[in-house]
């Protein structure tokens, strides 16, 4: 059954290589190439789900080992594929939004220079999360995380003629490098401890060979955690993914609010057995995904930049699938990162449709009244928003989410402070939604789309030949079928995706949780369980809270945040949430300076000196051994006269 | 009984009878096609018979005691004929625009591919001087190739006067081997070791200077010095032929022979185990430093070969123990070099034009901007020979560390680990210069027809040697991703 | 064995005879130099000292066939041994031995095939050769 399973990874992979090799191919084969190879690979993942579900008898995992790698007596790497309904999910989520927002980068980048680059490094972003969510081993995954890192890192610094880009990519890819640094660390303790690295035989062996809370456990998992914190931008190293906005949108929707970014969610998750023995870095994890998602609300609330305030958003919003993995609700942040996926990367295909049109306008407060001018947009990203403000019963959203927050009252891991947080972030993230739609779409059109384009506007849009062909840049309304589809397509998923789970009191339909519950435990419930319909009337009733404090502060009585923001107290608070919080302030003075003067200081260091001395030493027997090669027939021969000496010698005396 | 020594001994009488064929056909009729096609097709057929073969005669006895072709033999053959198959394919294009004879070149590389699989299957001292001698003799005439050129034929003497040299050594050695034992077979050196004979002088001496014809083939050190002159000198695909055929024949031995003496009193290291020692350890410092510098690319990759030599040693070195996984690791090793090595002369005999090889490093500057997929397949060669990751080289050189920690023997390990950072220099180097661009240069016009560039332009007439370089890249992957061929029974 | 009675006895012996030797060389190159006459003149540094000039160089160009000739003389010379070792023992080798030595000749002959018609037995002077090299010319 599904031995084609690995045609799937390997379709954009071969797009990848494709793609790089074949240079200087017409932009519509390089669609073809990029869209396709994802495509097809999104195709196949649909219909590999539809075989794996619908097959007979209960579900049981599938792997498919390719080859090993490295055949020793005690340590065999496979490169082998796992699929079980977690990585079904995933895999079929990862491909299904790329193929949506490879066919909207068609229009998107196709004024771009750099065309053929981006596809390939998206083909190999898709290859490279494919191969992270099937590994059957942490070698593999350890490979594919380390692959989404690098495109990252490529897709951040796209536009790397501007040293801000470049920066804000070595940024990203330095503060999840520490993350990546302590799952490597796990890796290592996990392969010292199980002998394998195999991640189905160490979920098997775990409860043995480790006691629930041993010290060994807690390490193990804090360490993993370590990784997924970086990769999510969770706290304390949540501070690269505003800056990753410097890439083009579409990288933003697809690696840093869709898939990669929830990476750290699927690690979790996928070792669920390590963090099951460790029940005080569960309770961490809650703690940290609680907080994350109130600061970065509270930054997303203060932002100017549309990108910016989706960033702090999606940095939130993974809060919340932490927070449900800390309670040991693994199928609702699953939930939540399939809900969170198609919305959030709608709302950045349709930020980027926003951008477009405003030629690279970023600032909210630059817009205004584009729901005239754009009305399938502003009707699209109103989808999203809703969603994203988790509107009662009507959207995608609200499922997920009032899932997270009845779990984090129901599961004995799970407090009513916990579940405040979570309450307090709803009303937020509401209210930084719609400020957005409100600031956005309605009001004044506080400045009219230029006919021009700002510098960068021309030298992301246009350029040389093409730009000559059409003087002018698209106008907002001009916007291709392959942007408008993918925004159509995934806002009505943000509106119907919720229906694969429901709330018990609306109807019973509970697929996702059954399927998931073959590999992820259910969170242990109290006793006392709350009632469910008044959770979500208190969760319901904060999403509209949120959204008419909005409505308001933004719409009704503008003039209120303005002088809100002069009262000395707000404006201090205003400029730290601005600013996340103030750490890139804080590590920049206690880790990039300290580091930075260390070095300075350390520049002629006596370790360079023994180096140093290892290079002298090589180039000065170098000069000796050279002037041995005399090219003379006769040296030779007394060369293997003394072979014959010096062998001699050795064997007859020893 | 006939007919199966007639089977195992097929790859081998297929090469020899194809040489003799060839020469008769270049007596009637020469044709520089014809006789690379010959040989290709005798090459390929040889391939072809090793898997009927497989895996070799049970025993060895019904061949006269002459030579033993077992599965260690015949994998060894595969490296050997394949080598020379790439060998021949390389030099069609090579040759042809030269105003040199080229039919007897094939006729040679069949010859010294005999040559060495009758080496690489050796069990008795008489089939070990034959085939020694049928392998230099080919070499000599083909160092010498290029008889317009001053310095093939000094290659050509060079390599004339030290073998014989050795081949002297060696048959002086043999003869102190015959003369303790009473016996001409390889085995017949376990006995005398085992006993514990109090006078072991003659058999250790003979033993010694049996190594050091080994080491010479090799290119060990302190033996090593005529590789780079004889590499430089000699046409590029006869380089390719003495760092892959000549070599795998004499490793081949070279681990039969360490196989039976280094079983002397069991647990108890005897000399030749701490002479192979010296030989490893040395050979890896003396190839990897005298390359450091190197501007000719030719000789940096004969200094390279002999320091690869040396790491390979690792794995010779405990074969006392028997252990399958070590000759493995041999075979493996020997087998990911000559995929290297061949690819890098093959990209030498690419680069080249018009007679004129493009030997300096300075003439690879910036070929990544002329020929990118060039630069890319020598850039492939040389990291598999650095023993980066996911090529063929790196799993070689894993294998034999691998080899060298199970068997405890640190101080090799630890040389091989030093050397592999030596090492990553002269190749990053070359690797670097690939990818400069030339100063006089600008990024708009590649296509300059001055001096150096004009010799690397892409040429049409290059078709057979990009489709084989193509063909060692997808080996190179495939062994690099792939190690099936690892775990052959040995 | 002699090494191996050495090897029973003391060393010593071995180092004095060293330490003789050594002395016995200084000794007489030291007296040869103290004792020995010396003189310096006209033809001292001249080979023979004799006064004749040597004319010439030393080293006289033979024409390779020469070399050829005898190469062709060994080779073709073993294949009589051959024979002659196969003659000895015809009856014990029998049929099979028979086919060797005939594979044996027929490996010889094609060489020879091939010798006679790339020209290496023209016996001719060099330069009135015809050229089977495209490059004999220049």
């Amino acid at each position: 059954m599904l031995d084609w399973l690995w045609v799937i990874p390997a379709l954009p992979l071969a797009g990848f290589v494709l793609l790089v090799g074949l240079r200087g191919l017409p932009r519509p084969v390089i669609a073809l190439i990029g869209v396709g190879s994802v495509g097809a690979s999104a195709a196949l993942a649909l219909l590999a789900a539809v075989r794996y579900l619908s097959a007979a008898g209960p579900v049981v995992p599938i792997r498919q080992v390719l080859w090993t790698w490295l055949p020793l007596t005690s340590f065999h790497p496979t490169i082998g594929l796992h699929l079980d309904p977690l990585s079904l999910l995933m895999m079929v989520v990862v491909t299904f939004v790329a193929f949506w927002i490879h066919l909207y980068s068609t229009g998107y980048m196709a004024c771009d220079g750099g065309y053929g680059r981006f596809f390939a490094y998206m083909n190999l972003f898709v290859g490279a999360m494919l191969v992270l969510v099937l590994a059957d081993n942490l070698l593999l995954l350890y490979l594919g995380w380390e692959g989404v890192g690098l495109c990252s890192y490529l897709l951040i610094g796209f536009w790397y003629t501007d040293p801000a880009n470049g920066r804000a990519a070595m940024k990203a890819f330095i503060v999840t490098r520490v993350g990546d640094a302590a799952l490597a660390v796990g890796l290592l303790l996990l392969y010292w401890h199980f002998g394998t690295l195999d991640i189905q035989s160490i979920a098997l062996q775990a409860p043995h060979v480790w006691v629930s809370g041993s010290g060994l456990a807690i390490a193990a998992a804090a360490l993993l955690l370590g990784g997924a914190v970086g990769k999510s931008a969770q706290l304390p190293l949540q501070t690269w993914l505003p800056d990753a906005m410097a890439g083009p949108t579409p990288v933003s929707a697809l690696i840093h609010a869709a898939t990669m970014v929830t990476a750290g969610v699927y690690l979790i998750a996928r070792m669920n057995a390590i963090f099951e023995l460790a029940l005080p870095v569960g309770q961490v994890v809650a703690v940290i995904g609680a907080v994350t998602l109130l600061l970065a609300a509270c930054s997303a609330l203060t932002q100017t930049d549309i990108k910016r305030i989706l960033a702090y958003s999606t940095i939130s919003q993974i809060g919340y699938m932490f927070l449900a993995l800390g309670v040991g609700a693994y199928s609702a942040a699953m939930f939540h990162f399939m809900t969170h996926a198609f919305f959030k990367s709608l709302l950045f295909l349709a930020a980027g449709a926003i951008i477009l049109g405003m030629h690279h306008e970023q600032n909210i407060f630059k817009m205004g009244g584009l729901w005239r001018r754009m009305p399938l947009t502003f009707v699209t990203f109103l989808a999203g928003a809703l969603s994203l403000a988790a509107l009662p019963f009507v959207t995608a959203g609200f499922y997920s989410k009032d899932l997270i927050l009845y779990e984090t009252l129901a599961s004995q891991r799970g407090s009513p402070v916990l579940w405040a947080c979570g309450l307090v972030g709803a009303v937020l993230t509401a209210l930084y939604t719609f400020r957005l739609v409100f600031v956005v779409f309605f009001g004044p059109a506080r400045r009219e789309p230029q006919r021009g384009g700002s510098a960068r506007g021309t030298a992301a849009l246009g350029c040389g030949s093409f730009q000559a062909q059409k003087p002018e840049p698209p106008a907002p309304t001009h916007i291709s079928w392959t942007m408008t589809l993918p925004l159509v397509v995934l806002a009505v998923f943000a509106i119907v995706a919720g229906a694969v789970e429901l709330p018990k009191n609306v109807y019973q339909v509970t697929l996702l949780s059954d399927w998931l519950g073959v590999v992820l435990p259910a969170a242990p419930q109290r006793e006392h369980l709350p009632s469910l319909a008044k959770v979500q009337i208190i969760a319901g009733a904060a999403s509209l809270a949120g959204i008419v404090a909005a409505w308001l502060l933004y719409r009704r009585f503008p003039s209120a945040v303005r002088v809100l923001r002069l009262v000395r107290p707000w404006r201090q608070v205003y400029r730290l949430w601005q600013g996340g919080w103030g750490f890139d302030w804080l590590y920049r003075r206690l880790v990039v300076e300290p580091f930075v003067y260390l070095a300075r200081a350390n520049r002629r260091d006596f370790i360079d000196l023994f180096y140093g001395a290892i290079g002298e030493s090589a180039k000065l027997l170098h000069a000796v051994l050279s002037w041995g090669q005399t090219g003379k027939v006769g040296w030779y021969a007394a060369c293997l006269v003394i072979g014959a000496i010096v062998l001699i010698t050795i064997l007859v005396l020893t | 009984m006939m007919t199966r020594d007639l089977l195992a001994l097929g790859p081998m009488l297929i090469t020899a009878g194809g040489a003799v064929v060839l020469l008769l056909a270049l007596a009637v009729c020469r044709s520089h096609a014809f006789a690379s096609a010959w040989s290709v097709l005798v090459l390929a057929a040889a391939l072809a018979a090793i898997p009927m073969t497989w895996p070799g005669a049970p025993a060895s006895g019904d061949l006269l005691n002459l030579l033993a072709i077992d599965s260690w033999a015949l994998a060894f053959w595969g490296i050997i004929f394949g080598s020379a198959l790439v060998v021949c394919l390389l030099g069609f294009e090579y040759f042809r625009p030269l105003a040199v004879q080229a039919e007897e070149f094939y006729v040679l590389v069949l010859l010294s591919a005999t040559g060495a699989a009758v080496l690489a299957a050796a069990d008795h001292f008489a089939t070990v001087f034959l085939g020694l001698e049928l392998l230099s003799v080919s070499l000599f005439a083909l160092a010498a190739y290029r008889r317009d050129q001053a310095i093939s034929i000094e290659a050509g003497i060079k390599y004339l006067v030290l073998a014989g040299t050795s081949s002297a050594l060696l048959l002086f050695g043999l003869a102190l081997l015959y003369f303790h034992t009473a016996s001409l077979r390889l085995s017949g050196l376990a006995g005398p070791l085992l006993a514990g004979h109090p006078d072991t002088i003659a058999l250790y001496a003979g033993i010694a200077l049996v190594l050091v014809a080994m080491g010479f083939k090799l290119g060990l050190a302190p033996m090593h010095v005529w590789t780079p002159d004889v590499y430089q000198g000699s046409p590029a695909p006869v380089s390719a032929l003495v760092g892959s055929v000549s070599k795998a024949g004499a490793m081949a031995f070279m681990v039969r022979l360490a196989g039976v003496t280094l079983t002397g009193t069991p647990g108890v290291r005897n000399g030749v185990f701490y002479g192979l020692l010296v030989l490893a350890i040395a050979s890896m410092f003396t190839g990897n430093l005298l390359a450091l510098r190197q501007p000719n690319i030719k000789r940096l990759l004969a200094y390279s070969s002999i320091a690869h030599m040396g790491y390979c040693l690792l794995a010779v070195l405990p074969m006392a123990a028997g252990a399958a996984l070590d000759r493995q690791a041999v075979f493996y090793y020997m087998l990911a070099h000559a995929v290297s090595i061949l690819g890098a002369f093959g990209c030498v005999c690419a680069a080249s034009e018009n007679g004129r090889e493009a030997q300096h490093v300075e003439d690879y500057r910036g070929l990544a901007w002329r020929r990118p997929v060039l630069a890319g397949v020598f850039s492939l060669m040389l990291l598999s020979l650095a023993g980066i990751p996911l090529t063929a080289g790196f799993l070689g050189k894993f294998y034999v560390l691998a080899s060298g920690v199970r068997n405890a023997l640190w101080l090799p390990a630890v040389c091989l680990v030093i050397n592999s950072g030596i090492g990553l220099f002269y190749y990053l180097r070359v690797l670097g210069t690939l990818y400069q661009r030339e100063e006089a240069e600008s990024p708009d016009q590649f296509a300059t027809s001055t001096a150096p560039s004009a010799l690397l332009q892409p040429s049409p007439q290059l078709l057979l040697t990009h489709l084989t370089l193509a063909a060692l890249v997808v080996l190179l992957i495939y062994f690099g991703l792939m190690p099936a061929l690892a775990s052959l029974p040995m | 064995m002699a090494l191996a009675l050495a090897a029973e006895g003391p060393i010593w012996p071995l180092g004095v005879y060293f330490v003789l030797v050594v002395v016995l060389a200084a000794g007489i190159l030291a007296f040869s130099y103290v004792l020995g006459q010396r003189h310096r003149q006209q033809a001292t540094d001249v080979p023979y000292e004799s006064g004749m000039t040597p004319t010439g160089g030393a080293r006289l160009r033979f024409p390779v066939d020469f070399y050829l000739v005898a190469m062709f003389f060994v080779i073709f010379d073993l294949e009589s041994v051959f024979l002659f070792v196969w003659a000895v023992a015809v009856r014990e080798l029998g049929w099979a031995g028979y086919v060797e030595v005939l594979i044996f000749m027929a490996v010889l002959l094609a060489a020879l095939a091939y010798l006679w018609r790339s020209g290496a037995l023209d016996w001719r002077a060099s330069g009135s050769k015809p050229a089977p090299d495209k490059e004999r010319g220049q």
